[in-house]
């Protein structure tokens, strides 16, 4: 196993590198560092933002949801990501076309500039700056964790840890946007690949397709249906991660630039299906090794399971690649949200889109580190914090969404209303205020207000 | 000539909109969401899992046919 991930590993590396030099030998300006000259075709823009959207908590979250709660899992991830880009046939065009007006910037200085209030920016930034710095983190720990627990070696946990943010940096910082996008390409390629093998492998183990399914109902008849044997996938959870989801391109900056760089609408049209077709192929083997596991590990622990259906049921090469499939998989959704929050923070701070990169630079290798140290100490349950990420950022997702869509500034409210949101849903998640609004779960009951709040201030002030 | 074709992309476009929110609406009702419901089979798959992944299907496609409908933005 050691030596094919010596040689897996480093011809990746070596591949991210090459990649990396040739995108920096193509930058000319701060737009091709920044927004990779804007000009990004159907292949490769659907490459970049399925790589982006997919992180490790697909390869290591999903197959411990769908062990721990069933089919329901389907519902969760796959179905709400066919909801999100069909989102963005209607979104990217509103996007795109503002965008056409005003310049882009970064979402951040757009919304300064649509609602005429620095307020409206920095709202954005420092709601995506709180759940985007541990939504990377948690990537880092899960695969820092799962090398620890896979090779039981002399290197510590942090040293992984540190490991994968340098090889991130480095990249990202030698060849900009257009390395991150040329790198998710080649990450997206080997996650669908890994995880397809790592399925059929784990269908192969149990006798087929008909005999996993046959088992299931005799063993644990509970995961073939929702809630789930736990109760947690029932109708409202599954609609409150459903509009999180949704929400993604419109609030998570790394997105949200992906559909503004693609080089015309058609392309960003087209890159929607394509995501969506993606989405599919890739969740699905996820929910079939989740539901080998509950057959073969159902009482293992979260890393035991994850060691063993990733690594050890599997020959030495397919294990390697799912080290590197992992790798892969945790840094290109990182790199690309530290480089988005880098080029929001420069945004935030300059009106100048030619001034220096300086300070973009600096951001990104702050947030890196500030990512880095939270990974140190974070929770371990992927998928769930993952799903804190997504409902955090979609408490913006109506002020974004109001702002793109007015032709005139909106004034304060709703920058304060989505002030008040994202302070409630924090101080939910602390356990200072409930999880719930009478019937309603907390997350649920802010979205609809937020977006009750946003069509209010729109017609009022049409 | 121009504008009825205009009126009924717009008309069409709002359909695609239409069938997606039923498919969105249909999904979270208990009618996929049936607790305990295995049966009907397909594939060996239990109900709520292939009814999820062709409703899923469908709205991959209706995304295909709505940006096809918005080619000339």
């Amino acid at each position: 196993m050691l030596t094919w991930l010596l040689i897996t590993g480093s011809i990746y590396v070596t591949i991210l590198f090459l990649l990396a030099l040739r995108s920096r030998r193509m930058i000319r300006n701060q737009g091709d560092f920044l927004m990779a000259g804007s000009n990004i075709g159907l292949v490769l823009g659907f490459m970049t933002f399925a790589a982006t959207l997919f992180s490790t908590f697909t390869l290591l979250g999903m197959p411990d949801f769908a062990r721990t709660h069933g089919v329901g899992a389907w519902i969760f991830l796959a179905f709400s990501d066919a909801g999100m880009v069909f989102l963005i046939v209607w979104f990217g065009y509103r996007l795109r076309k503002r965008v056409s007006e005003k310049g882009f910037n970064g979402m951040s200085a757009l919304l300064q500039d649509c609602y005429r209030s620095r307020w409206a920016g920095t709202i954005y930034f420092t709601g995506a700056f709180i759940f985007l710095i541990p939504y990377v983190a948690i990537q880092i720990r899960g695969v820092a964790i799962f090398l620890v627990e896979a090779f039981s070696t002399t290197i510590p946990f942090w040293a992984w840890c540190l490991l994968i943010v340098v090889v991130m940096l480095a990249y990202s910082e030698m060849g900009g946007l257009k390395a991150i996008i040329y790198a998710d390409f080649m990450q997206g390629t080997l996650l669908m690949v890994v995880v397809w093998i790592i399925a059929l492998t784990c269908l192969k183990n149990l006798g087929g397709w008909n005999e996993m399914f046959g088992r299931l109902e005799a063993e644990h008849p509970a995961l073939l249906s929702t809630p789930g044997p736990k109760g947690l996938l029932n109708s409202q959870f599954l609609i409150a991660s459903f509009l999180a989801i949704l929400m993604i391109p419109v609030t998570q900056p790394q997105l949200s630039t992906r559909l503004v760089i693609m080089k015309n609408t058609r392309a960003m049209y087209r890159m929607a299906v394509a995501v969506g077709t993606f989405a599919m192929l890739v969740i699905f083997p996820t929910i079939l090794i989740g539901l080998y596991g509950a057959i073969r590990y159902p009482d293992a622990s979260v890393s035991e399971f994850l060691g063993r259906v990733l690594l050890h049921d599997h020959a030495g090469v397919v294990g390697s690649a799912a080290i590197i499939g992992l790798f892969a998989a945790a840094m290109s959704t990182s790199d690309s949200q530290l480089f988005a929050l880098g080029n929001e923070f420069r945004g935030l701070l300059s009106r100048d889109p030619s001034g220096s990169l300086v300070s973009t630079r600096i951001a990104i290798v702050v947030f890196a580190l500030g990512a880095l140290i939270f990974s140190l100490f974070s929770s371990d349950e992927l998928v769930l914090l993952a799903r804190i990420s997504f409902a955090g950022t979609a408490m913006m997702g109506p002020l974004v969404i109001l702002g793109i869509l007015s032709r005139s500034p909106q004034g304060a409210f709703m920058i304060i209303a989505t002030g008040i949101g994202l302070s409630a849903f924090i101080l939910s998640q602390t356990g200072i205020f409930p999880d719930n609004v009478g019937p309603l779960r907390m997350d649920l009951f802010l979205m609809i207000s937020l977006t009750i709040c946003a069509i209010g201030s729109y017609i009022r002030r049409r | 000539m121009k504008a009825k074709k205009d009126r009924r992309r717009k008309f069409t476009w709002h359909l695609i909109i239409g069938i997606a929110v039923v498919l969105v609406v249909i999904t979270f009702t208990p009618l996929i969401l049936s607790p305990g419901r295995i049966h009907p089979k397909f594939l060996s798959m239990p109900f709520t899992l292939w009814t999820g992944i062709i409703i899923t299907l469908l709205l991959v496609v209706l995304t295909y046919a709505g940006s096809r409908m918005r080619d000339n933005d």
